[in-house]
């Protein structure tokens, strides 16, 4: 049996809409900014909603943005932040990550103790994280 | 600070703004560098088997980052 379009376009659309997504995961993000880090309820915490969001990226029901089918020539230029990222944490990751030389995760670690800070850090996560199922 | 801590940071910040940069170099028109979204797209598709390999990698990839910055 044939749906009506417009049924199709309303029941697909809502997760669909820009900043809809955004809305949800603001309340997310506050809840999760008060779960201290090594913490049972962070764990998960985290890992229910990965979890979660890893499924609905796997799954073919998700209606996903049209991407290229080719990339330009200068898709090269990102593996230069990337190869800079990965000198510098393989060369402090493989010196112990010390004061001295400290890998990114021992430099975040005090910028994420805050709630502010660790809420906005839930947000962004979970937006890329959405970003990337919806691709 | 020491040498080597100033180093190491400013190290980060430079792979930071250049991923910056050239997201911006790529949000314009006619741009010849593809978005960081778009390179993540192409690579979601490579699929081995019909297994979608490269969807299961970087979503996993994004699933470890937020274990281990929020939960570890």
């Amino acid at each position: 049996m044939e749906r009506p379009e417009e049924a199709v376009v309303q029941r697909t659309g809502i997760w669909t809409r820009p900043y809809v997504m955004g809305v949800v995961f603001v309340p997310l993000s506050l809840l999760g900014g008060l779960l201290p880090s090594f913490s049972l309820a962070a764990n998960l915490y985290v890992l229910l909603l990965g979890v979660g969001l890893l499924v609905a990226g796997m799954s073919s029901r998700m209606p996903r943005i049209s991407t290229p089918e080719e990339l330009p020539p200068g898709t090269a230029w990102w593996l230069l932040p990337v190869a800079l990222f990965v000198v510098f944490e393989v060369a402090t990751y493989m010196g112990g990550s010390t004061f001295h030389s400290p890998t990114l995760s021992l430099l975040a670690d005090p910028l994420l103790d805050s709630y502010p800070s660790r809420s906005a850090a839930y947000f962004g996560w979970l937006t890329v994280f959405w970003g990337m199922v919806r691709r | 600070m020491s040498v080597t801590r100033t180093l190491v940071i400013a190290g980060f910040i430079a792979a930071a703004l250049a991923a910056v940069a050239l997201e911006w170099v790529a949000r314009r028109e006619g741009s010849r560098v593809p978005r960081l979204g778009d390179v993540a797209a192409v690579i979601m598709r490579y699929e081995v088997g019909g297994l979608p390999v490269g969807r299961l990698a970087l979503l996993g990839f994004w699933l470890w980052i937020g274990w281990h910055f929020l939960a570890r």
